[in-house]
């Protein structure tokens, strides 16, 4: 864990600032309705004819670069989102456990963190109760999120072998369902 | 700014700890209010589509933006307007688009205002050198089955004002609207007062 050490290392104005956005999360879950949210979906929508998916490349939480070309031959889920973003917050471990399920079959889950910096990001998945172990990217501009017409957060497309896009998911969903395992499947 | 910034955090948690809300219904239009925050929020669903309207206190505005780094010309410009969190959500089963720029709301004296766009916000921001593309709803979406999005709705009325707010959108080409009735917009803080 190469980041282990920063979150010790936290200047004071950034636990300012940390508070600040738990408490900004703790009203958009509330203004949801935290008593009674409703369920996530479950389905993504297909993609037809399949579009070619924009390469880019973008830092991790240690600063070294990947290219969404890296991962060619691999059935790829990319999912944009933000700490701020309460169905990113729901559905990311829904995303772990997909990743735990398939990665060894060849999918990878890449998420695509908006404006945000890794400092925050990294603290922020330390709390969550399932730790991703995928690679989270820095689009700190959104200018790939804008490559990808991204409308809002969270936004999640999945990418079959030869980096094409045939589905498509706007809105929080629940990925470890047998539906989205379906279509996994038939990528794989 | 302090003690309301302090009194809001304390409400928050109380809406947070699921104390039920008071509930009315009508015009098809469900409205609630938290007894312990106060904040109010408006749900209609018909017609393939789910609307949530929620009022968002001006200092979450200033704090969440703030707290991402955002310059206060850029908070202020959103904080102190009249600002519904939105949920929309496709509920038919076909694809659902909607414009924000159809949208009207119509002001305390009757007059019918169009809404600022995000693509509005974005060039404003954008030209000011702030690359923050995020929070304000996406004003052209198409939404296929079971997608859904929220957003920030911001209307050019001052705090605690009561609005209307048209809502339109299409499915396959065939058009509906909706108007929501007397909404609040959040109140001013305190010490803003």
């Amino acid at each position: 864990m190469k980041r282990s050490c920063r979150i010790w290392n936290v200047r004071p104005h950034r636990r300012m600032m940390r508070k600040t956005i738990a408490l900004f999360l703790l009203f958009a879950v509330s203004a949801a309705g935290a008593a009674d949210l409703p369920p996530l979906g479950h389905n993504m929508n297909p993609i037809s004819p399949p579009l070619a998916a924009p390469d880019f490349n973008l830092p991790d939480m240690d600063g070294e670069s990947h290219a969404l070309s890296d991962f060619r031959g691999k059935v790829v889920m990319l999912n944009f989102w933000a700490t701020w973003c309460p169905p990113c917050r729901r559905e990311m471990p829904s995303m772990q456990r997909l990743f735990e399920k398939y990665s060894e079959r060849g999918l990878v889950v890449v998420a695509v963190n908006q404006f945000e910096d890794p400092d925050l990001v990294f603290e922020f998945t330390g709390r969550l109760g399932l730790e991703p172990t995928f690679p989270i990217l820095f689009d700190r501009e959104s200018r790939v999120s804008e490559q990808y017409k991204v409308k809002g957060l969270p936004t999640t497309y999945l990418l079959d072998k030869q980096g094409r896009i045939r589905y498509r998911a706007i809105g929080g969903r629940e990925f470890d369902h047998p539906e989205v395992e379906a279509l996994i499947e038939g990528l794989l | 700014m302090h003690r309301g910034w302090a009194k809001t955090c304390m409400a928050l948690l109380l809406v947070a700890s699921g104390i039920q809300p008071a509930v009315s219904e009508q015009d098809g239009v469900t409205t609630s209010t938290d007894p312990d925050t106060g904040i109010k929020r408006w749900k209609f669903a018909a017609d393939g589509l789910d609307i949530e309207l929620i009022q968002v206190p001006p200092d979450f505005i200033r704090a969440s933006y703030s707290a991402r780094g955002l310059p206060a010309s850029v908070s202020e410009a959103v904080a102190t307007r009249c600002v519904f969190g939105t949920i929309v959500r496709n509920v038919s089963d076909r694809p659902l688009s909607y414009r924000v720029a159809d949208w009207r709301y119509v002001d305390a004296e009757g007059v019918e205002r169009p809404i600022k766009t995000k693509s509005e916000w974005l060039e404003e921001w954008h030209g000011m050198g702030v690359r923050f593309s995020w929070s304000i709803l996406a004003d052209d979406p198409t939404f296929a089955v079971g997608d859904w999005i929220q957003g920030f709705t911001t209307l050019a009325e001052p705090h605690g004002s009561r609005v209307s707010l048209k809502v339109v959108w299409s499915i396959e080409g065939k058009r509906y609207e909706k108007v929501l009735s007397n909404l609040e917009c959040a109140p001013a803080p305190e010490n803003d007062a």
